[in-house]
């Protein structure tokens, strides 16, 4: 915006200068000339006059001298069609010869047209006049001197110069005010909205002076208004929808265990599908439950309770807690005695997301393994596998709700929820920490080794470049990275006594 | 005789579903719809354990617990919605001893019951007091008294209380605790601990905002000392 109104102005003032520059130019010019003109004319009759009747004056420089013009010189040429080298005279001999008047000039007097012309001479402008007198075989001539005019326009040039850029710094400075003054807000408003799409719901904007932005801003924020009551609204309704069905499941719960009591007493077909009825309510439990946890993060009710634990030892526990209790745990060795505050309850819901995951995909974990990276100061815990691997295409999706790998193919008897995955997500998020999945290859060596070992990367880079059996999917890698920082005492909570 | 549980639920159908699965498990169910209902049973037949849905018509679970608490020490369970909302703490400051969060398997209510009833240790016959201070247990009468007179806390209390005692001055983690007292594994609640160990300092200490005897070891746990 500044540009365009620097640009304007300065254009604008640019036209009007030049304009008024060549205009008063040409008129300046113009007058003198006309003005000379009539002088030069007048002159000339008073020299024919005088020549007139064959007397001339004894002292034409003098009679020259005396005529009244503005001109710097006047000059007479007698007899110029008898004498090949007509006597000329010159009220101002300074001037110059005779011969420095241009040749078209002359000629043209002296073939009988009045003339005038502009030459330049030593860097000097003149104004040259010439009229012939035919009656008395004369010329008249006239040289003006058109310095102090130049010097005039080249002034009147500069100061338009100097009022084009005043005036187009000016433009700017305009410019460059309102848009501050129109765009800021605006940017204002774009920030907000950007702040609201990423999950702020309940970004505002300050109260504006101007009349015309406080309209945009009251606009604004009546729709961030409704629209964080509508998301809340919405999110409330998931987690009481949950809500609502526990008392049934409650009822499905507590009867479909004093059906398994008596389930040897049951027919062969009511057993078959006491089973069925048995999985489906417990699938259906973890669903609810999942829903009533995820639908706490939407809602922004989601609190981290932290407390320091041994990480080693505090995987064993969530490990040994779950039905996968023979996945081993390996620490690295600077990771054995690593203590970090951690939401128990959240990491071992993690914990048991990724080891159930890896059973339903992967034939169950093969290990959990912790590393932690001092110099960054984080803890990577890495749920390994060896199974098929997740398709780099998907290894992002799986962490939404509800996505399933093309790999997972038909809905099984051990499937989830669907919510696993992107809880591990959000509670390894309120963390501060972030998941994600890769692949593990036939190059890559046991990541637990991997510290200790010394690799020549050289040599690795040499072979796998002369590996001729293409790269193959050993399984895959989950690795949830946690912030590690120094316990405080304040850490340790510190019951309820307070 | 067996033991009696009373439950305080409104919705029938889990009361019903309730009944039959505990019943399998060997208890004899008592029911009560309104909190109002409960208190009127629990009156007239005092249960062994009472199980308490929060969410009741009339006067809510946490009310009953309290009247129930003004002249009993029965185990109360209470049943919550959610496990990480202030409902946990609230119940367990009414009184409660432990919670379960709908929906449970009653299986898992049986073994937390199971917890609840154990017994408390017994005395060594060479001393079948503890003196702490002011303070007298007597382990095998379940009683406690301060400057003579008997303060009256839960059979969960009490049984916290000798476990602290059975060493004094030795440190217990609140994982340990909720492993001896409430029969939990590592993932137990440590509020559970924390709660009871603030109503435990209410009834016995001088100051409880200052314990003398029931002091907390920041990230350690708890400790009893004369």
């Amino acid at each position: 915006m500044t540009l365009a109104f620097g640009l304007g102005a300065l254009l604008i003032s640019v036209a009007l200068s030049t304009s008024t520059w060549a205009f008063t130019r040409q008129t300046q010019l113009k007058q003198r000339e006309g003005d000379q003109m009539n002088t030069a004319v007048r002159n000339a009759r008073v020299v024919r006059g005088t020549l007139t009747g064959g007397s001339r004056p004894e002292k034409m420089r003098d009679f020259l001298a005396a005529l009244p013009t503005g001109a710097l010189s006047s000059v007479v040429r007698e007899q110029v069609s008898t004498s090949p080298e007509p006597p000329t005279t010159s009220s101002n001999p300074a001037v110059g010869p005779f011969e420095d008047l241009p040749e078209s000039l002359r000629s043209t007097v002296g073939a009988g047209s009045a003339a005038k012309m502009h030459f330049r001479a030593d860097d000097v402008p003149y104004l040259g006049i010439g009229i012939p007198i035919p009656s008395v075989d004369a010329e008249y001539y006239e040289i003006l001197d058109l310095a102090e005019l130049e010097h005039s326009l080249e002034r009147l040039a500069v100061y338009l110069t100097t009022a084009t850029v005043l005036a187009s710094a000016a433009g700017a400075s305009v410019g460059w005010w309102a848009s501050r003054r129109t765009l800021a807000p605006l940017r204002e408003v774009s920030e907000a909205a950007e702040a609201i799409a990423g999950g702020f719901l309940d970004t505002r904007l300050e109260a504006e002076h101007d009349p015309d932005l406080a309209i945009l801003v009251s606009s604004f924020n009546e729709m961030a208004q409704a629209l964080q009551q509508r998301v809340e609204r919405d999110a409330r309704f998931a987690s009481d929808v949950s809500h609502e069905l526990r008392s049934p499941l409650m009822t499905l719960a507590a009867s479909a265990e004093v059906l398994h009591t008596r389930r040897e007493e049951l027919p062969e077909r009511s057993r078959s599908a006491l089973d069925l009825l048995i999985e489906d309510v417990e699938r259906f439990q973890e669903l609810v439950s999942d829903l009533l946890e995820i639908s706490r993060f939407d809602s922004g009710a989601a609190d981290l309770q932290l407390e320091p634990v041994v990480l080693s030892e505090f995987l064993r526990q969530a490990v040994r807690h779950t039905s996968h209790r023979h996945v081993p745990v390996i620490s690295s060795p600077n990771s054995d005695d690593l203590v970090v505050a951690i939401d128990k309850r959240r990491m071992a819901q993690v914990v048991a997301n990724l080891l159930n995951n890896a059973a339903r995909y992967a034939n169950g974990a093969s290990a959990v393994v912790v590393q932690y990276r001092p110099d960054e100061a984080e803890v990577d815990v890495i749920v390994e596998d060896e199974g098929p691997g997740v398709d780099p295409a998907e290894q992002t999706l799986i962490f939404e709700r509800f996505a399933r790998g093309r790999s997972a193919g038909a809905r099984g008897s051990d499937g989830g929820s669907g919510l696993g995955l992107a809880l591990v997500s959000e509670h390894v998020r309120l963390h501060g920490g972030r998941v994600r999945v890769e692949n593990r290859m036939n190059t890559a060596s046991n990541p637990a080794e991997r510290d200790n070992e010394v690799k020549p990367a050289v040599d690795a880079d040499v072979d796998s470049a002369l590996d001729t059996e293409a790269a193959v999917v050993t399984g895959a890698r989950f690795v949830v990275v946690l912030p590690v920082r120094e316990i405080a005492e304040s850490d340790y909570p510190e019951g309820l006594d307070t | 005789m067996g033991t009696r549980i009373l439950t305080v639920e409104d919705d029938e159908r889990i009361r019903s579903a309730v009944k039959l699965a505990l019943e399998d498990e060997g208890w004899i169910v008592d029911e009560a719809a309104t909190g109002e209902e409960a208190l009127e049973r629990f009156g007239a037949n005092p249960s062994d354990v009472v199980l308490i849905d929060i969410m009741l018509p009339g006067i809510d679970g946490f009310e009953v617990c309290r009247s129930i608490r003004r002249t009993s020490d029965v185990p109360i369970v209470m049943v919550t919605a959610r496990a990480d909302t202030h409902d946990v703490v609230a119940g367990l400051e009414a009184g409660a001893d432990d919670y379960l969060t709908k929906p449970f398997a009653p299986k898992e209510l049986s073994a937390r019951i199971r917890a609840l009833l154990r017994r408390v240790r017994t005395a060594d016959p060479a001393s079948p007091h503890i003196r702490i201070g002011d303070l007298e247990i007597t382990p095998d009468d379940g009683l406690v008294t301060k400057r003579g007179e008997q303060v009256h806390v839960t059979k969960t209390e009490f049984r916290l209380l000798v476990e602290l005692a059975s060493s004094m001055g030795r440190v217990f983690s609140r994982e340990v605790l909720l492993e001896r007292i409430w029969g939990y594994g590592y993932f137990g609640d440590g509020r559970l601990v924390d709660v009871h160990i603030r109503r435990l300092r209410t009834k016995i200490e001088d100051d409880p905002a200052n314990p003398r005897h029931v002091i907390t070891v920041r990230g350690l746990g708890y400790k009893l000392q004369p």
